[in-house]
């Protein structure tokens, strides 16, 4: 196409609001599949970052890094507590007759200091023991220190252990659409997840295309029984609803991307093998074709560089059309449990983890996936009827 | 005496419907013979060189049909083609020997392809069948480009932004790219102002004295018929009527059809004159009338016209006719 047509083809795109809406909504989303990795706060496909404490988080919640643990134990010989082994910073002292302090040298504050195996009589101030067990716990303890304490003196001789705990920490990365079930960051694997259903899409749609219109073609070129054989195949084809053949070959071959393509170009190679051959048919009987013959050129000649060309702009209209249907195809394969691995979530899966939690009042998880889901596909199939307006040549204003 | 460039002997076409394979076995089973249009129906005629054949006829007489199996677009049911005596056969298998016969067609509109460039349109055939070589492709445009009268920079335009007489300029330049020794025009300016039909002629006839190409010229318009062509075959539903040379074919018709058709000529001498038109339509060629295709409409038949096939037989020399009553 050269530029003047080319010019008033774009102008006659934009006469319709909802059409460049639909434009800038699709390039929005390939620039968001496109650009995933550099503009997504988080990888989701990382699992050694995920952590469980971040799981099923609303909207708006901050990361935490989760709190520590120290351990230590201590022996007191003659009135002097000794660590066992690493002490981790912890220490104690004493702070007077029968009165032992146990204190972490640290900024952060702790959430709970606990101290085991007390000798009888001895206690921990300000602490709730166990029911059970003889262990002392003081929440939150003032100054990062405890006092063991007890009426009658200490033993000059006893073992203890303590266990401090220090508080969760939240971080400034921001779960804007919420966690699932796994604690991935929802506005990333959203993100991640419209590469992974914009890729298969366009892969699939595109090699669809490829084979397709080639044998679309082929049948009209060849006519007889080759032509009979291709148009029968596409009506056999046709006449199986997609998903079920969709479900029928990843049944067969398990789940994994190249495998969801290609039950996607098994399902869609058909429409453009059918459009093709008839577009081909129409533009075979025009008198450029016949001199193309006179020119004495060879048949793939022809075929590529005079009768394809003719054909392209209708193709190209059910490719934009098949790419939204591809996604869709892809998303209720992942959504019924067939599509793509659970590693690598594609917008279907996502929908469907979250499914488990709606009930749980987690709507978060699945309603980012829809929303994004159904604004795409309805952008691409405006845009593509768009297309199909402009490039009809019936095109009324 | 001038060589036979082209020689056509009993050359047909038949179309058949497409008939699914239960309807074929029962057409077997009964004996029933599918009807079958027999556009073409053993046409015998020959080009010498240098020379302008005419065929003349009314829409649907299979002349566009007898032209694409001269060019060979279209593959013969019957007879034979012969180029230099060679046969079709081998000649078409031979892609750059086969560029001699090429074909101008009748509308300007869809005979250029509209996604390529006019460079690319005229040049084509010319780079890929090594006409000139690789380098000179686009020089040798040009000159073709200048030969029908459009600028250098036409190269680079496409088809839609011309009108239609510069579109069949572009069409002939295609044609003469590949260096033919018989252009077949089909209609070549039936589609196109009566102006720019003149400019168009002009032009043909200007390549033809310079280049000494031999031509065979289609037209149901016999004024253009006589200005253009040394001899004319009359063709009627697929059949050669009659053949002579233009100015005794003009003067002394043998043919009732013929004879009709010059009849319904209009002329400026003339002042006041009765129109003889011809009686009745052209006839389906699904269903042709026995014998003689042309005797429902002839004033002249008799009881053998629709029992005798008329064969194309000499009237007087270089004059051949195929009516049963002539003489």
């Amino acid at each position: 196409m050269n530029r003047a047509a080319l010019t008033e083809f774009a102008g006659r795109f934009g006469e319709s609001r909802i059409g460049v809406a639909s434009l800038a909504v699709t390039l929005t989303f390939l620039i968001c599949a496109l650009l995933a990795p550099l503009i997504s706060p988080t990888d989701p496909y990382d699992l050694s970052r995920l952590q469980l404490i971040d799981a099923l988080k609303p909207m708006g919640s901050h990361q935490v890094v989760p709190g520590e643990e120290f351990r230590a134990s201590f022996a007191v010989e003659d009135g002097v507590a000794v660590a066992q082994g690493d002490a981790h910073g912890l220490a104690a002292q004493s702070c007077g007759d029968a009165c032992l302090e146990v204190r972490l040298d640290a900024e952060t504050p702790l959430a709970s200091l606990q101290v085991r195996t007390l000798p009888a009589g001895a206690s921990v101030e300000g602490a709730s023991k166990h029911p059970v067990q003889n262990w002392w716990t003081v929440n939150t303890p003032a100054g990062n220190s405890v006092r063991i304490v007890s009426d009658a003196p200490l033993p000059e001789t006893f073992n203890f252990s303590v266990i401090a705990r220090s508080d969760d920490q939240p971080t400034d990365l921001v779960f804007h659409l919420g966690t699932d079930g796994f604690g991935r960051d929802m506005l990333s694997a959203i993100l991640y997840g419209i590469r992974i259903s914009v890729f298969v899409g366009v892969v699939a749609a595109g090699s669809a295309m490829v084979i397709g219109t080639g044998l679309g073609l082929f049948a009209a070129w060849r006519g007889g029984a080759t032509d009979a054989l291709i148009m029968r195949a596409v009506d056999f084809m046709l006449s199986f609803p997609a998903i079920l053949v969709g479900l029928a070959i990843l049944a067969v071959l398990g789940s994994g991307v190249g495998k969801v393509i290609l039950a996607v170009v098994l399902v869609q190679w058909c429409y453009y093998a059918r459009t093709s051959r008839s577009l081909a048919l129409s533009e075979l009987n025009k008198e450029y074709v016949e001199a193309a013959r006179g020119l004495r050129l060879p048949a793939w000649r022809i075929m590529a560089r005079h009768v394809l060309p003719n054909c392209m702009p209708q193709i190209i209209v059910l490719f934009t059309l098949n790419i939204a249907a591809a996604i869709s195809l892809e998303s209720s394969l992942s959504f019924l449990g067939v599509g793509l691995p659970l590693t690598q979530p594609s917008l279907g899966m996502l929908i469907a983890n979250g499914y488990e939690y709606i009930f749980s009042q987690k709507y978060w998880i699945s309603f980012g996936p829809g929303i994004v889901l159904l604004v795409m596909i309805v952008a691409m199939n405006l845009l593509g009827d768009r297309l199909r307006d402009v490039t009809n040549p019936r095109f009324e204003r | 005496m001038a060589e036979t460039l082209f020689e056509a002997r009993d050359l047909s076409r038949i179309f058949e419907p497409a008939r699914g394979a239960l309807q074929q076995l029962s057409d077997r089973i009964t004996g029933k013979q599918p009807a079958v249009v027999r556009a073409v129906d053993k046409v015998t005629l020959s080009v010498v060189e240098g020379e302008t054949l005419g065929i003349v006829g009314e829409s649907g007489c299979g002349k566009s049909t007898l032209a694409r199996m001269i060019t060979g677009i279209l593959p013969v049911s019957g007879g034979e083609r012969r180029y230099r005596g060679e046969d079709y056969v081998s000649f078409l298998a031979r892609k750059r020997d086969a560029l001699k016969v090429q074909m101008v067609f009748q509308d300007p509109m869809s005979s250029l392809n509209p996604r390529l460039k006019v460079g690319e349109i005229i040049g084509e055939a010319a780079a890929l069948h090594r006409v000139v070589p690789r380098a000179r492709v686009r020089d040798h445009v040009v000159e073709m480009l200048e030969r029908v009268g459009l600028p250098a920079d036409t190269i680079t335009r496409y088809p839609h932004q011309f009108s239609g007489g510069q579109r069949q300029r572009i069409g002939i330049a295609r044609a003469l790219a590949v260096k033919p020794e018989l252009l077949v025009c089909d209609e070549a300016v039936a589609a196109l102002d009566v102006s720019v039909q003149a400019q168009i002629i002009n032009l043909l006839m200007d390549i033809r004295q310079d280049s000494g190409l031999s031509m065979i010229f289609i037209s149901h318009d016999l004024g253009l018929i006589r200005h253009l062509c040394d001899r004319v075959a009359v063709m009627y539903l697929g059949r050669v009527v009659e053949l002579a040379r233009t100015e005794e074919l003009f003067a002394n018709p043998v043919h009732p059809y013929t004879q009709m058709l010059l009849a319904g000529m209009p002329r400026i001498s003339v002042e006041r004159r009765a129109f003889m038109p011809i009686v009745g339509e052209i006839p389906s060629p699904l269903h042709p009338p026995s014998g003689c295709h042309f005797h429902p409409r002839c004033s002249s038949a008799s009881g053998h016209c629709s029992r005798i096939r008329p064969e194309l037989s000499e009237w007087t020399p270089g004059h051949m006719q195929a009516c049963i009553n002539a003489g």
